[in-house]
């Protein structure tokens, strides 16, 4: 992971857009003393090179009381990408990281019934081929979860509307 | 500041998932898509935003950041009540993340560092102060595979 060159301009962007995405390039323009032009041709830089990203993020804890819950996946290590690769594809499953440590993948679920989660954990995860051990733990009370800073993931830049 | 909640409808839905899809999209582009006015995309939007409901925000990468190692550590608490260990835990920059959790720990953590140097002076100068950590089991992430960032705790807007 190379660490991109990004100025200051590109951090005053991303610090305006991460407060509020719907400001127009013209305001932004006029509040950084810059053009039009380059506003919006540094943030298709910054979405090209998958920098950021724009997103609707709506409430956890209100949109239904959406609970959410860390499993910890022991596999065979031989078979932890393949493994991976599958559990991404649970729509519940919003994170899934392969890690070095007690486990070797961690995923993050988000459920409103506790039902949803066993049957994620227990059913899914669990009976797929070289999965070892699973063990779960649901998130009771957040302290900290910064949603402006992520990895993303996603394929291909996000199309921008001027 | 008093946020009233409110209950989201079809067409409250409609305009969340074409805003997932294009943040940046003007409110003239969604009423043409779903057949409504702009006005009407402007304060269903505006309602939504109020009530602490939505936000429509760019989200940055870690590696914008400079973060280039990150690590979830599961942490046991002993002799003092875990939500203020938690609470300390996510005073540092370097915590992206703190939960209380059920399970064999007590407390989840998202790190993420500049570089393998800055784990001493996290361990070294930041953790060890914070009374009532009994261990810290870390597990470093070498890939992220899957990482959806659209659901999340949305804090009172200010200014």
């Amino acid at each position: 992971m190379a660490t991109p060159q990004l100025d200051d301009f590109d951090r005053q962007l991303i610090e305006v857009l991460g407060r509020d995405a719907r400001v127009s390039n013209r305001k932004i323009a006029a509040d950084l003393g810059v053009t039009e032009g380059t506003v919006r041709g540094r943030i298709r830089r910054l979405q090209q090179e998958k920098l950021i990203a724009f997103t609707a993020l709506t409430s956890l804890g209100t949109q239904g009381a959406v609970k959410l819950a860390f499993i910890a996946i022991q596999t065979e290590v031989d078979r932890v990408r393949a493994i991976a690769d599958e559990i991404a594809k649970i729509p519940k499953v919003t994170g899934v990281l392969i890690t070095m440590g007690r486990s070797n993948i961690i995923a993050i679920c988000l459920f409103e019934e506790l039902e949803e989660l066993v049957t994620v954990a227990s059913d899914q995860i669990l009976a797929m081929p070289g999965v070892h051990h699973v063990e779960t733990s649901i998130a009771v009370k957040t302290f900290k979860y910064n949603a402006r800073v992520v990895k993303i993931t996603g394929a291909g830049a996000i199309p921008e509307a001027d | 500041m008093s946020a009233p909640t409110i209950t989201m409808d079809d067409i409250d839905r409609a305009i969340v998932a074409h805003l997932r899809k294009n943040g940046r999209a003007t409110n003239q582009q969604i009423a043409d898509i779903l057949g409504l006015t702009a006005a009407t995309v402007s304060s269903r939007i505006r309602r939504m935003e109020d009530a602490n409901a939505l936000r429509v925000v760019a989200v940055s990468d870690f590696s914008a950041h400079g973060y280039n190692v990150l690590l979830e550590v599961a942490i046991e608490v002993e002799g003092r009540p875990a939500s203020e260990v938690a609470e300390e835990l996510a005073k540092l920059p370097e915590v992206f993340a703190a939960h209380l959790v059920t399970g064999r720990y007590d407390i989840d953590v998202l790190v993420a560092l500049h570089d393998f140097d800055g784990l001493a002076d996290l361990m070294l100068n930041k953790l060890a102060k914070i009374h009532g950590i009994r261990s810290l089991v870390p597990a470093i992430a070498i890939d992220v595979v899957k990482y959806e960032f659209d659901v999340a705790p949305i804090e009172a807007k200010d200014g």
